[in-house]
């Protein structure tokens, strides 16, 4: 410790030299805490807690297969069950397709019990309303608020699945734990089924609410099973796996990021070394002299080592903090046609993910030139004072 | 980025009549370069990385443009359902097609009028890498269908016999998915479905698709109803009068789209990369300038002799900086040309992904073009620029006196 002072002498030594690296290596850690927070929030779609008791039932044959509504009949009478919702994703367009948030037709009486992790705080007279209007929708607070939204307000969406336009009344607002959930409308699922002939009895999905998580993997196997030599067999999943489907679809995107992850990394360490490598060699003759009163060689690799990791970790920070600048421009832009990045934000795997890799790559670039300089023999390097 | 090197043009002008009118010479720079191997080796090293990633992930959306670009004739035009945007969500009935059928606009071959009324369906398939299952595009065809998307060759088995439940794949999903080999079978809509032939669609969407015979598809799925119409005219011009005639006829109530038209819109499947390749590209870029930056700080303190020199001999200011800023400029070239190098590794590796309107895989390539390369280069240039034009600078500015001592 006695001798911060010296490292933070010889760290501020050539100041243009060291603020271009850091900066460079800001740049570069906060493009790798974004990349991995994309991928940590899409991931947390899979991976969500409140999802845990509940299944999604669909078509054997793919999403795009209808099932008969009356199945949701069979699924009720199961011990079980606690609540089971038809819902077909809608994709109406309001106004025009860049104003894209999700759409249901959903079975209205249920939405409440099935998703009540999600539809957390709403008034009981404002969901009666709901309930009441065949017309009536359902909508987030986010929601809402982005397009001034107020109860009573007609909205009007036309499907690009569907051959309808649905004129709905907003009745009900609601308010969820997460942001991205609160960027849903859901509307009366008999709407969808009187506009469209071929909807009559059928539906894209249950979503089923079981009472305990742990019955969840029984109970897939028994839905399977009963349905299995319908003409309609269904496939079900715990409702993490079904996102999780939903996210490959995109493709490869994670390997995508850790391969770019991996080689701004390299780029880097390339740059940290090149710049401490610089450091080192200009200084040649003082570490000479360092050895000559006494210093040990220990001493000084300790003491060079620090002066790198000390650049490259103010870099991963002064990155970290531009990445949570930029977060609030991520969710505001990239979400609004990724709707699964409203939630993101750099979480603490990211910044410890960061931090480790900043100061794995301060130690790896400065250790070899740093070596090199305290093993010199003392007389080479007083020789070129 | 063009815009870019608008703005910088001048400047890249002067930098070329410099390097003629009074010439340090260049080679002059060029060794400089190799006095100090590491130091040049290392940040032409990190561009080279930055300049890999920026082409790589470019090359991505340039693959899926293509499968869709590729797959469009100019003088045939795709019939939907109004507002239906893809033929998957696409409804057409028999009486409509009849009506088709019998445009005299329609081109015509041996085999009778270009004409083929397709359904289309979504199943699911398993991935050969055992990463779970992707939505694959099934679509029924008849015989005039596959005459009509000339860029697919055949290249193993036999075409589709009508009426019989057999399926033609692409040669691209049989390495991704399970059970596409020539004579295995599928199951679905409850019937059996047996591989007869291989085809190439020559990078088209098509590549994506399993084809088999419309009739058989419909009784399996118990439709009755079509998707959508695939008709050849004449000519390109006569696209539009199609369209205005199935406009005008009250009993059909359809839309008509130029099938480049169509394919197009589709290429909209590829924003997120783009996106995503712009903003990494930008950030890497700032990041690559400070890199070059410091690297040129360091050659010009380190030759502040020879600089000196320079200017007893008689060289003028401009012209130190301009050889400097060539020094910073092939510096980073040299870096952009190993980062195109690096990147045409990945050319051609095959991938997938969903097109989100349509709900089904694409499968595509990693697309290295011409175009893609030399936007790598520029883009090592304009680092070059932007990072050599300060240090140059100073270069020029150093007092003679002072130079001349040694610094």
């Amino acid at each position: 410790m006695k001798y911060l002072r010296l490292v933070l002498r010889s760290f501020l030594r050539s100041k243009r030299r060291t603020v271009l690296t850091i900066l460079s290596i800001t740049v570069s850690v906060a493009l790798i805490a974004i990349l991995q927070s994309i991928l940590a929030t899409l991931n947390a779609f899979a991976n969500n807690p409140d999802a845990s008791n509940r299944i999604v039932v669909r078509h054997k044959v793919s999403i795009t297969n209808l099932l008969p509504t009356r199945y949701a009949d069979w699924l009720r009478q199961q011990p079980e069950v606690e609540s089971v919702m038809g819902l077909q994703w809608f994709q109406g367009v309001y106004i025009d397709r860049s104003n894209f948030f999700p759409n249901f037709a959903s079975e209205a009486e249920f939405v409440n019990t099935v998703f009540k992790e999600e539809i957390v705080e709403y008034s009981d007279a404002q969901f009666r309303e709901f309930l009441r209007d065949r017309n009536g929708a359902l909508v987030g607070k986010n929601l809402a608020d982005k397009y001034g939204w107020k109860l009573g307000d007609v909205v009007s969406l036309k499907s690009e699945l569907f051959p309808i336009t649905v004129r709905l009344t907003i009745r009900c607002i609601f308010r969820s734990k997460r942001p991205a959930d609160e960027l849903a409308l859901h509307f009366n699922y008999k709407l969808l089924e009187e506009g469209v002939s071929y909807m009559k009895g059928r539906v894209g999905t249950f979503f089923v609410r079981v009472h305990r998580a742990d019955d969840v993997p029984k109970l897939i196997e028994r839905i399977d099973r009963h349905f299995h030599d319908a003409v309609e067999p269904t496939y079900s999943e715990t409702e993490n796996a079904f996102q999780l489907e939903f996210l490959k679809m995109m493709g490869n995107y994670s390997a995508i990021i850790q391969m770019i992850t991996g080689a701004v990394l390299v780029a880097i360490l390339i740059v940290t070394a090149n710049t401490m490598a610089m450091a080192i060699r200009e200084r040649t003759t003082e570490i000479s002299v360092l050895r000559a009163i006494g210093f040990r060689t220990s001493q000084i690799l300790a003491m060079l080592m620090g002066e790198g990791i000390l650049l490259s970790v103010l870099g991963g920070a002064g990155g970290l903090a531009i990445a949570w600048l930029l977060a609030g421009a991520v969710r505001g832009y990239v979400g609004t046609f990724l709707p699964y990045l409203q939630n993101f934000h750099i979480d603490a795997g990211t910044m410890s993910l960061c931090f480790h890799a900043t100061l794995a790559v301060g130690t790896l670039s400065t250790f070899i030139p740093a070596y090199r300089a305290a093993r010199r023999p003392i007389v080479d390097g007083l020789r070129s004072l | 980025m063009a815009l870019l090197y608008l703005i910088l043009a001048p400047y890249l002008a002067w930098l070329v009549w410099a390097a003629f009118r009074y010439p340090v010479p260049l080679s002059y720079n060029w060794r400089s370069l190799w006095q100090r191997k590491v130091s040049t080796l290392s940040t032409a090293g990190a561009i080279s990385v930055v300049v890999a990633i920026f082409v790589v992930v470019l090359s991505l959306d340039q693959g899926l443009s293509r499968a869709f670009v590729s797959s469009g004739r100019s003088d045939q035009a795709i019939v939907i359902r109004p507002n239906s945007r893809v033929e998957l969500s696409s409804t057409l009935d028999r009486d409509q097609l009849r009506i088709l059928k019998t445009s005299p606009l329609l081109a015509s071959d041996a085999g009778g009028p270009l004409i083929s009324s397709e359904c289309v369906v979504v199943r699911s398939l398993e991935k050969a890498d055992g990463d779970g299952s992707a939505n694959v595009t099934v679509r029924g065809l008849e015989p005039a269908g596959i005459r009509m998307r000339s860029q697919v060759r055949l290249l193993e088995g036999r075409w589709l016999t009508p009426g019989l439940n057999e399926m033609v794949v692409p040669r691209r999903m049989q390495g991704r998915f399970m059970g596409l080999g020539l004579g295995q079978k599928q199951d679905f809509g409850g019937r059996s479905w047996q591989v007869v032939g291989v085809f190439d669609g020559g990078g088209s969407a098509f590549d994506s698709e399993i084809w088999v015979d419309v009739v058989a598809l419909m009784q399996a799925y118990r439709r009755t109803m079509f998707s959508s119409a695939l008709v050849r005219l004449g000519s390109e011009k006569q696209v539009g009068g199609f369209a205005q005639m199935v406009d005008q006829d009250k009993r059909l109530k359809l839309e008509v789209r130029s099938e480049p038209d169509y394919y197009a819109d589709q290429t909209k499947a590829g924003q997120p990369i783009r996106i995503l390749g712009n903003l990494i590209t930008v950030i890497l870029t700032v990041g690559a300038i400070f890199a070059a930056m410091n690297t040129m700080y360091a050659t010009v303190a380190s030759r502040t002799q020879e600089i000196g020199t320079l200017r007893a001999l008689g060289f003028r200011q401009h012209e130190i900086m301009a050889s400097f800023q060539w020094e910073a400029t092939m510096l980073c070239s040299l870096g952009g040309v190993l980062g195109v190098l690096l990147s045409l590794g990945f050319n051609g590796i095959q991938t997938g992904a969903t097109n989100f309107q349509t709900f089904s895989d694409v499968s595509f390539a990693f697309l290295i073009t011409p175009g893609l390369m030399f936007k790598g280069l520029a883009f090592s240039l304009f680092m070059g620029l932007a990072g050599g034009g300060l240090p140059a600078y100073r270069a020029s500015r150093i007092p003679l006196t002072e130079a001349m001592k040694g610094g």
